[in-house]
């Protein structure tokens, strides 16, 4: 649901320049018959989806018997709800903080320093958002499952391994998001605040860091809604009572569906949604994506 | 010089295999303000970087009140440095960024109040404290870049460029600010620049710089009056260059003509000659104190003088600034032959290497 909702906002503003110079033409024609057939193919999932969570009806028919908001009410009868969106958001937070630990550092260097490695650092840092998430997912779990074997420990379900897996895939965004901002500062306001007194650690805490709060913040939701929204990779190591709520809601959907899905459905959208317009405010997402 | 206060020896300073700055000498007093002049990429800031530390000499010293400040970090340095971009926090207030320096000393409050204010009110911004960077127009950030250089009591006050961003109108103006800041507050001061008018403006003494070596070290009537080789002749000032042989210690030859030259010179050879354009004039092509005919191209009034192209045999191109009263230039056209005359205090010859050659009065008067 968040992709959809972010390839949209990316049609939108790939869109918005070619308002300023639109001309009658075939051309243009079929790029506005596209563009309007992308944005209905990505919408009415979403629509349809928010329309059956009012249905009355248990088992969904056409046209329904009645209206009501009522599955909203009922939203704690979803098997485990409360555990699954507990959990998504306790890995997706966690998995937040982690990577901003290791981003925020990791784009600082790449950005500041040339060091022996550093191509080879660039590459590790950026090649997980080249490789498919499933494939990630597997080569976890293969890596995980080796492990518990050696080890006879337990880790399949655990959230540190949720949370290392989702750093796989959120550090790279982190590191992409501050480095693009690292790359636009003015270097001497830093040498600035060496020349009044600041010594290294000062200039980072009172002036390169707080310089980089744009960079910072974007990084951090955007780490927070690939970890929340994650199906691919999570799918491997989640264990029975042990799940997030994207996948509690599609193995729901291998039984039945019903306007109480579709409403839990609206909820995750609905948190993917405000935060994807807070990041809005931080980032032109066309920009990075 | 007994009263140096910054000392700077065979400064040099590589990058790979080429050298940015060669072999510098300077040495500057307490409370004065030199600037180094010359024209881009000949490494004055590369200079200037090295003595606040940001970037580390490949050679030489750098000499505070005898201290060697080789391998100091720039946090403990106590220069002041204003940076070309103004480099203001964006993140903080101007009162914030004029602070800046003093809370890392761990000043008392009531000292960084009293200071604040007291900086603020030298660059008349007392109005605008609370305000952020962006809310501040050019000339208003330069203002707090200097304000919050100056809060620190720096031993010495570097500034890169500091007028280089404001329009030509203020600019003027803030160099007068700022030398009467620096003077009043008995600063040492090195600034940077490659405006010319600027640096005669400001600057108590000059540094020439060109291709990372000193070209000459001296107060603006030194330079100008006594150029240590063409490149500072040309560079401060203008003056005008023509290259001939001399013969006879008085005349230079160049093709298809003789000059006749108001000194007697010791030497021979190819040599250049240096005539600033407002000191020489032009007169009628038989008048005996022509020393050369050239062929008028072009004269311009420009309000303060006329400006006259000439011409010479060689097809070197001369220029003159004839005054515009009384001048004679207005009696000739485009095409005419006139004569060029300067006396000898006007005349500046050059051996083959680009060193100045001492003139005596010509033996025959
Ligand atoms: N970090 C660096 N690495 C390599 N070369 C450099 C570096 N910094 C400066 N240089 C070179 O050193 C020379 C002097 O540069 P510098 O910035 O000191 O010139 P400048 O006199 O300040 O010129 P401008 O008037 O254009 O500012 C230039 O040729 C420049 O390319
Ligand atoms: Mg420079």
């Amino acid at each position: 649901m968040a992709s959809m909702a972010t390839a949209e906002r990316i049609g939108k503003a790939a869109a918005a320049p070619r308002v300023a110079h639109a001309r009658v033409s075939v051309a243009g024609v079929l790029v506005w018959a596209l563009i309007v057939t992308g944005i209905l193919a990505m919408a009415v999932p979403l629509v349809m989806t928010a329309y059956i969570s009012f249905f009355r009806d248990a088992v969904v028919v056409f046209p329904p018997s009645g209206y009501s908001s009522s599955w909203y009410t009922r939203i704690m009868e979803f098997p485990r709800f409360g555990d699954a969106l507990g959990t998504s958001l306790r890995i997706a937070a966690m998995a937040t903080l982690g990577s901003l630990a290791l981003g925020i550092p990791a784009s600082l260097a790449l950005v500041r320093y040339r060091f022996i490695g550093r191509g080879v650092l660039n590459v590790l840092l950026l090649s997980p958002l080249t490789v498919p998430g499933v494939v990630i997912g597997l080569s976890v779990y293969v890596a995980v499952v080796e492990t518990e074997i050696a080890t006879e420990f337990p880790l399949i379900g655990s959230d540190i391994v949720l949370v290392l897996a989702h750093l796989l895939i959120t550090v790279p965004w982190v590191v992409r998001l501050c480095v693009a901002n690292l790359v636009g500062l003015d270097r001497s306001i830093e040498e600035a605040a060496a020349n009044l007194g600041a010594r290294p650690w000062s200039v980072l805490w009172r002036v390169t860091l707080p310089m980089m709060r744009q960079g910072i913040v974007a990084a951090a939701l955007f780490a927070f809604i690939v970890s929340f929204e994650n199906i691919e990779m999570t799918l491997f190591l989640i264990a029975p009572g042990q799940t997030t709520l994207p996948i509690s809601i599609l193995q729901y959907l291998e039984y039945k569906v019903d306007p109480l899905v579709a409403a839990v459905v609206m909820v995750q959208t609905l948190v993917i949604a405000s935060l994807l317009l807070l990041l809005d405010r931080y980032v032109k997402l066309s920009r990075i994506v | 010089m007994t009263d140096t206060y910054l000392r700077i020896q065979g400064l040099t300073k590589r990058f790979g295999a080429s050298v940015a700055v060669r072999d510098v000498d300077l040495d500057v007093r307490q409370g004065e303000l030199v600037v180094l002049l010359g024209p881009s990429g000949c490494g004055k800031t590369t200079t200037l970087r090295m003595i606040a530390g940001f970037v580390e000499a490949s050679e030489g010293r750098i000499l505070l009140e005898g201290q060697d400040y080789a391998g100091l970090p720039p946090y403990r340095r106590e220069m002041g440095m204003v940076f070309q971009s103004y480099a203001l926090f964006p993140h903080m207030t101007v009162a914030q960024n004029v602070t800046f320096g003093l809370r890392m000393r761990k000043l008392p409050r009531p000292e960084i109040e009293a200071r604040l204010a007291e900086t603020l009110d030298m660059v008349k911004l007392s109005t605008m404290a609370e305000r952020y960077p962006r809310q501040l127009s050019g000339g208003q950030q330069q203002r707090v870049a200097l304000a919050r250089a100056l809060a620190i009591r720096p031993k010495v006050l570097l500034l890169d460029e500091p007028l280089s961003n404001l329009d030509a109108n203020l600019r003027q103006q803030v160099a007068r600010e700022i030398r009467a800041l620096q003077r009043a507050a008995g600063l040492t001061a090195l600034m940077v620049t490659h405006d010319q008018d600027e640096a005669m403006m400001m600057a108590d003494r000059l540094v020439v710089m060109s291709d990372g070596l000193v070209q000459q070290v001296g107060t603006q009537e030194e330079l100008y009056e006594r150029p240590a080789n063409t490149f500072v002749a040309r560079f401060i000032g203008h003056s005008n260059l023509i290259r001939g042989m001399l013969e006879g210690g008085e005349r230079l030859v160049i093709p298809g003509a003789t000059i006749g030259l108001a000194g007697h010179y010791d030497s021979s050879g190819d040599c250049t000659l240096a005539i600033r354009p407002e000191r020489a004039r032009i007169c009628a092509p038989d008048d005996p104190a022509a020393r050369i005919t050239a062929k008028v191209e072009d004269a311009t009034y420009v309000g303060a003088h006329v400006e006259v192209l000439l011409v010479l045999p060689d097809s070197t191109r001369v220029i003159l600034h004839d005054p515009t009263d009384g001048g004679a230039a207005r009696r000739f056209a485009p095409g005419d032959l006139a004569g060029i005359a300067w006396d000898l205090a006007s005349e500046r010859l050059f051996d083959d290497a680009g060193a100045p050659l001492a003139a005596r009065s010509p033996v025959h008067a």
